[in-house]
C-alpha cells in the first residue's frame, strides 16, 4: 500500500481539489444533534469530528426513492431509466460506513447486479477518515473498526495533518495530480498513527466477544427480553432506514390518468413493517411485532459468508437514532448474558456444564 | 379502454378542500379520453348525485340526517366507493369532541333554525361499506393520481400501511422527537405526506390519521411521551385530534398510565 501524508494546512484545498473529480458530498451539522453528507459548496462546512450522519452512505448508491422503468400497458413496453450518473466524490467515510457498502455490494453487486446500484457504485469516489468511537459505537467487536479497502484514499488523523492511504488506481491519481500538496511519511507520523489507533482502541465502550452471538439469538426466541423490548417499539422503521446495510425495498406501479402509461418506483422499505411480512391471500409470515422486531435482530446479526463478519458493522445508528430509546447493544448484551445472568447460577447434573451457550467469561479462566 | 369510466365526486360537511386540490390538477386533462365525470359540482352544474357511476368519491363528514341518507344512495349506486380526505376518513377535527350536540349547536348557531337535522359528525365508514381512503387534510394530489390510475386500469390500489418516519427518513430530516423532544406522531401516523411537517421542523399532527391494520403503537408511542413529560390528558388530545373515533385509542394510552400517580 501506498502511504502519503497530507499536512494540515493543505486541507481544504485538498477538499477543494477534490471537487475536480466529481460533486464532492461530506459530513455536516444538519441540525443541532444531527449530521449527514451533503453536497459540499464552502468546504470549511465540513465536519472532520462527526459521530454518525442521521443517514448512511448508502443512500448514493441505493436511492431511497428511484424510479425504475416507464411502461406502457397499450404497447405491452416498457423502458428502464437508468441514471446517467456523474462521478461523484463521498469524503468522510468511518470505517464501518465502508463495511457497509461492501456488506451491500455482496447484495447488490456479486450476483444478479442491480444496475442501479452498479452505475452508481462505479462512479462514485470514496474517501474515509479516521474516527473515534463515542457511546454507542461497536465496530470493533464486529471486526469491522479498520477498513483495509473499500475506499480510493483513508485519511488518518494526525496531531498537524493525516497520514493518508491509497486504496486504489483513482486514489494514486487524485495524489499524483496533487502530489504538490502531500509529503511524505515521518518515523513521528508513524508513532502518531500508532498513538491514535491506541487510543481510539482503548476508546470503545466494550471490549468483550461476540462470536456465539448469533447463534444464542436463535436458541433464546424465549428469552423475556424480546417481549419488553417489542413492546417499547414504535415500528417507525427507523432502525433499519439509519442502518447502512438494509437493503430491502417495496416496489410500487404508478399509472397515469390517460390509463396507459405509467412509471414503477421503488423505495426503502423497513421489515418493521406489516406489510414487508405480507404476502398472496393477506398472509404474513411475520404477524406480529415482537415477530418484526427479533427479524431485524436476526437478520443484522446474520454471517455474510462473502466477507466472514456480521451484516451489522456496529456503526450504532439503530441505537442513536431510535426515538423509543430502544438500545440494540445493550439488548445484544442480555442474549450474550452480558448484562444480566441469563441462565440458572447453580447448574444441575443435567445441564452441561460447558458448551458455548453457557460461556461467560471463557478465553481460560477458571479453567 | 372501451367504453368511459363513470366518475362521481360528491360533497358532504366539508371545507370543499378535497375537491378544489384535484379540480386544478392539469393531469385531470388526461382523463377525457377514458372517463364520463357524472357528478362534480365543482367542475359540472349540470351534476346529478343519483346517477350510477364507477368510481364515487366522497368528501365531508357525515353531519346530517340528509347526508346519511346521501350516501346510502351513493353506495347503492356505485361500483367502488373511496372515502376522500381527513373528514370523510376520520371524521375529521369537527368531529373531535364529547360534548352533545345540543351543545354545540347552541355554541355555533345560537337559536338559528336550518332546514336540515344535524347530527354529530361521523366518517362515511360508519353508515356505508368504504372500499378504499385518500387520506390527509387536504389530501395528497399524488394519492388522488395513484388512486385514480390504478382503478382506470382495473387494478386495486395499495393501502399505506407505514409510518410518516418513513417519508421523514428517506427524506433525511433531522428528527424532530429525538432532537427536541417534540410529541411528534409521525411514529403512529400514516404516510403519503411526504413528511411535509417535520421537513419545516415541526412536529407531525397526524393530519392524515393513525396508520391501520392495528399498527398505530398508541400505547408505545404514549410511554416515549410520557417519559418527556406530557401528562395523560396532553397526549391524549394530541393523538385524539384526528383520531377520535379510532376505537384503541383511548385504552392504549391509558394502559400506560396504569399504576402512575398523576
Ligand atoms: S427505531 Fe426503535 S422504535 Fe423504531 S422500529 Fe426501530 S427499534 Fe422500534
Ligand atoms: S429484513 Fe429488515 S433488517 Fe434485514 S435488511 Fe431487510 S429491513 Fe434490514
Ligand atoms: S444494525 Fe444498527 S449498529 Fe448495526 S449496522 Fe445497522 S444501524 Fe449500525
Ligand atoms: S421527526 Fe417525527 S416523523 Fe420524523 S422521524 Fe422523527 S418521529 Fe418520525
Ligand atoms: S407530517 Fe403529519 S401533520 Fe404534517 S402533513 Fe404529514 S400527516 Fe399531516
Amino acid at each position: 500500500m501506498r502511504y502519503v501524508k497530507l499536512p494540515k494546512e493543505n486541507t481544504y484545498t485538498f477538499l477543494e481539489r477534490l471537487k475536480e473529480w466529481g460533486k464532492l458530498h461530506a459530513p455536516v451539522k444538519i441540525s443541532e444533534k444531527f449530521y449527514d453528507f451533503r453536497e459540499i459548496d464552502d468546504v470549511r462546512k465540513v465536519e472532520f469530528h462527526y459521530t454518525r450522519t442521521i443517514m448512511p452512505p448508502k443512500k448514493f448508491f441505493f436511492k431511497p426513492r428511484e424510479k425504475l422503468f416507464e411502461f406502457n400497458i397499450r404497447k405491452a413496453e416498457y423502458r428502464e431509466t437508468i441514471e446517467d450518473v456523474e462521478p461523484f466524490v463521498i469524503f468522510g467515510v468511518h470505517a464501518c460506513d465502508i463495511f457497509g457498502l461492501k456488506i451491500l455490494d455482496t447484495i447488490y453487486l456479486d450476483e444478479l447486479p442491480d444496475k442501479y446500484y452498479k452505475v452508481r457504485r462505479e462512479k462514485g469516489i470514496i474517501i474515509g477518515i479516521s474516527c473515534m468511537p463515542d457511546e454507542y459505537c461497536f465496530c470493533n467487536l464486529r471486526e469491522t473498526d479498520f477498513a483495509d479497502d473499500g475506499f480510493d484514499l483513508f485519511l488518518h488523523e494526525l496531531p498537524d495533518g493525516w497520514l493518508v492511504r491509497v486504496g486504489t488506481p483513482t486514489g494514486h491519481r487524485i495524489v499524483d495530480k496533487n502530489i504538490k500538496l502531500f509529503e511524505e511519511v515521518t518515523t513521528e507520523d508513524i508513532c502518531a498513527f500508532r498513538e491514535f489507533e491506541r487510543k481510539r482502541s482503548e476508546a470503545f465502550k466494550y471490549h468483550e466477544d461476540w462470536s456465539d452471538l448469533r447463534y444464542l439469538l436463535e436458541l433464546e426466541m424465549e428469552h423475556p427480553m424480546w417481549d419488553e423490548e417489542s413492546e417499547k417499539c414504535l415500528a417507525c422503521g427507523i432502525c433499519n432506514t439509519t442502518c447502512p446495510t438494509c437493503r430491502c425495498y417495496e416496489v410500487q406501479d404508478i399509472v397515469n390518468l390517460d390509463g396507459e402509461t405509467g412509471y414503477r418506483e421503488r423505495r426503502w422499505d423497513s421489515c418493521q413493517f406489516r406489510s414487508h411480512g405480507l404476502v398472496a391471500g393477506n398472509h404474513n409470515f411475520r404477524p406480529t411485532k415482537k415477530a418484526r422486531f427479533m427479524n431485524r435482530y436476526l437478520c443484522k446479526n446474520a454471517y455474510n459468508e462473502k466477507l466472514g463478519i456480521s451484516y451489522c458493522v456496529g456503526c450504532g445508528r439503530c441505537t442513536a437514532f431510535c426515538p423509543a430509546g430502544i438500545s440494540f447493544v445493550r439488548n445484544l448484551r442480555v442474549i450474550l448474558g452480558l448484562e444480566e445472568k441469563t441462565c440458572p447460577s447453580e447448574i444441575t447434573e443435567e445441564i452441561p456444564k460447558r458448551g458455548f451457550a453457557y460461556v461467560q467469561n471463557l478465553r481460560g479462566d477458571g479453567l | 379502454m372501451g367504453e368511459k369510466i363513470r366518475i362521481g365526486f360528491y360533497a358532504l360537511t366539508s371545507c370543499y378542500g378535497c375537491q378544489l386540490q384535484f379540480a386544478m390538477m392539469d393531469e385531470l386533462l388526461q382523463l377525457i379520453p377514458n372517463v364520463e365525470v357524472k357528478c362534480w359540482y365543482m367542475l359540472e352544474r349540470d351534476s346529478s348525485e343519483v346517477e350510477p357511476v364507477d368510481i364515487a368519491f366522497i368528501e365531508g363528514s357525515v353531519s346530517t340526517e340528509e347526508e346519511v341518507e346521501l350516501v346510502k344512495k351513493i353506495r347503492e349506486n356505485a361500483k367502488t366507493v373511496v372515502a376522500v380526505g381527513a373528514c370523510a376518513t376520520q371524521g375529521g377535527v369537527q368531529s373531535w369532541t364529547d360534548k352533545p350536540l345540543e351543545e354545540l349547536w347552541k355554541t355555533v348557531y345560537g337559536d338559528a333554525k336550518v332546514k336540515f337535522q344535524p347530527k354529530k359528525a361521523e366518517p362515511v365508514e360508519n353508515y356505508i361499506k368504504v372500499d378504499y381512503k385518500i387520506y390527509g387534510c387536504p389530501p395528497e394530489k399524488r394519492d388522488f393520481l395513484y388512486t385514480l390510475g390504478t382503478l382506470l386500469i382495473g387494478s386495486w390500489p395499495e393501502d399505506i400501511d407505514y409510518p410518516v418516519c418513513l417519508e421523514c427518513r428517506l427524506n433525511g430530516n433531522p428528527c424532530v422527537l429525538l432532537e427536541k423532544g417534540e410529541p411528534c406522531l409521525g411514529p403512529i401516523t400514516r404516510a403519503g405526506c411526504d413528511a411535509r411537517c417535520p421537513a419545516y421542523g415541526i412536529a407531525c399532527i397526524g393530519c392524515r390519521g393513525a396508520v391501520g391494520y392495528d399498527v398505530a403503537w398508541f400505547d408505545s408511542l404514549a410511554r416515549v411521551f410520557k417519559e418527556k413529560g406530557l401528562t395523560k390528558e396532553e397526549i391524549l388530545e394530541r393523538m385524539r385530534m384526528f383520531n377520535a373515533h379510532n376505537p384503541k385509542l383511548e385504552e392504549m394510552v391509558k394502559r400506560i398510565f396504569e399504576g402512575v400517580k398523576e
